[in-house]
């Protein structure tokens, strides 16, 4: 027990000693978990951007009102049959006037126009794919010769070009993001470890001495192991400190940006704020452990 | 106590620093270790301290075969060999009783007990009202009184000084030597590598002298003789 305190004071009092060696390499740390952060959140705001438009694009096909019970459902029961279709809803005359009239509820005008009329909007089928890449394969249902006659129109076509575009310039930021970060990581590896192994060799006579009088090396590496953990730990207060300064100012022209999913990012952030630190602060530890650890174990074999 | 058999050490194969040599250090002894710079005399306290490995030969400190010992036990096994070296090795950011006081806490030692070890080892080696001072502030040879305090906190069975008074003029180099008959006194062997003359051939006691990585002469009372 008074070992451990004793390795976790020598362990601070190393870092505060190592003053610019310890600034070097907690800005660093704080830019690799910064970008890790950044490229999470453009993430985050990508996929949420797709979920939004896919969404929006899922297979929708518009019945004509003559199409009779029976057929309509029959369609439904094969649309249900592909595995690749999460939910298949039918959607009636009056459940799509419903929407219209929630939707556009802050325009009297246009509610008032409506009234008197017939319900002048269509029965529909919408259907859910679990991939987008699917819906064509199941929109060919309502080609077939007993449905394609009850079908007014069917609504994925006109999105089609925008989703796949979508979908792969996400793929494209994902893959940059994954090496950014991936680089990132490596960079702040060497440098951490380039540092501690200064600090080493800074106190080279110390470790020797250390040694001399029958240090274990656990108790000579515990405090530069602890350093390497601090630079991590203090790296995630000063990333977090800057990230929530970031999102901050950069929340409104997000929402802006995504429009209503924008919002969503926001809110996914703030209510996974807890996640993001943890993700940090266990990256930043273990960076800072792994390449403190790295630098002590060459110097403690070399010289027993 | 310390039994050397056979040992030979090289760097590269056609230079060896050590051949076969053969040394029996007896309990309580004081040993005095001879021979010119590189005759391969710190070699021998770094076998004796484990700090290097011998290429070939057995090495027997008390009951420990060397050989057969395992790394991890090492920094025990450097609590019970205190080591001494010309150049002090002190931690200079830290004062005299500090430097002490740390042979204590790196081996898990209570505060409680340091508070009481410590005074006591400074007063042995003459250093009670200096423990405040810092390594810079105080002479060579106070220096090398602490470096002795440290050594001996473990309370080890062996001592070894590696050329103790090769960075001190003769008045404080004899103070050294007369800690460490003292020390000897008390039952703790030491040994004592040196190239000065004038040490050696006054302290009458058994003097090995090395050449060329050779055991040449050991005699029980010797001169310094190269």
């Amino acid at each position: 027990m008074i070992t451990i305190w004793r390795i976790i004071k020598n362990g601070f009092s190393t870092f505060v000693r190592n003053g610019v060696l310890s600034f070097a390499s907690t800005t660093v740390m704080v830019l690799t978990l910064l970008s890790l952060s950044l490229f999470f959140i453009v993430n985050v705001a990508l996929n949420a951007g797709i979920e939004a438009v896919q969404e929006k694009i899922d297979l929708s096909a518009y019945l004509k009102d003559e199409a009779p019970e029976a057929q309509v459902l029959e369609l439904q029961t094969d649309l249900a049959a592909f595995t690749e279709v999460e939910t298949v809803k039918y959607v009636s005359k009056e459940e799509a006037l419903e929407r219209y009239k929630e939707q556009n509820k802050n325009n009297q005008k246009l509610l008032e126009s409506l009234e008197g009329l017939e319900n002048p909007l269509p029965a529909s089928i919408e259907v859910k794919v679990t991939d987008p890449q699917y819906i064509e394969k199941v929109a060919a249902t309502f080609d077939k010769e007993d449905y394609k006659e009850y079908v007014s129109k069917v609504s994925y076509k006109e999105n089609k070009i925008v989703i796949d575009r979508l979908v792969s310039a996400t793929k494209y930021i994902q893959n940059i993001g994954i090496s950014a970060t991936t680089a990132f990581g490596i960079v702040s590896l060497i440098i951490i470890y380039n540092t501690i192994r200064i600090a080493v060799f800074s106190q080279k006579n110390d470790i020797e001495i250390m040694k001399l009088v029958g240090a274990t090396n656990w108790f000579i590496r515990g405090p530069f192991v602890l350093e390497g953990a601090l630079y991590g730990v203090i790296g995630t207060m000063i990333s977090m400190v800057g990230l929530a300064a970031l999102l901050y100012y950069a929340s409104p022209s997000i929402s802006n940006y995504f429009g209503e999913s924008g919002s969503g990012v926001t809110s996914y952030l703030y209510d996974n704020v807890w996640l993001i630190f943890s993700i940090q602060l266990a990256i930043g530890i273990a960076i800072g452990v792994i390449s403190s650890t790295m630098a002590l174990n060459r110097y403690l074999k070399t010289t027993e | 106590m310390i039994t050397l058999k056979d040992v030979s050490k090289y760097y590269t194969k056609d230079n060896p620093v050590l051949k076969d040599i053969d040394i029996e250090i007896a309990p309580r002894e004081f040993v005095c270790i001879v021979g010119q710079s590189g005759a391969g005399k710190s070699t021998i306290v770094k076998l004796i301290n484990k700090e290097i490995e011998p290429n070939s030969g057995d090495i027997i400190v008390g009951k420990i075969n060397y050989a057969k010992f395992p790394k991890r036990q090492i920094p025990f096994l450097r609590r019970k060999i205190g080591v001494v070296y010309q150049d002090f090795k002190l931690l200079p950011k830290k004062n005299v009783y500090e430097n002490v006081a740390y042979a204590l806490e790196v081996a898990g030692v209570s505060n409680k007990e340091i508070k009481e070890r410590v005074p006591k080892i400074l007063k042995l080696v003459g250093l009670a009202d200096k423990g405040t001072c810092y390594p810079n502030n105080i002479s060579g040879g106070e220096r090398q009184r602490v470096a002795i305090a440290r050594a001996l906190v473990h309370q080890p069975q062996i001592l070894i000084a590696d050329e103790p008074t090769g960075n001190l003029d003769p008045k404080n180099a004899w103070e050294i030597i007369d800690l460490l008959l003292k020390i000897n006194t008390f039952g703790t062997t030491v040994i004592l590598t040196t190239h000065n003359k004038d040490i050696v051939d006054r302290l009458q006691k058994r003097v090995i002298t090395i050449k060329d990585g050779k055991v040449v002469k050991d005699e029980k009372v010797g001169k310094y003789e190269l």
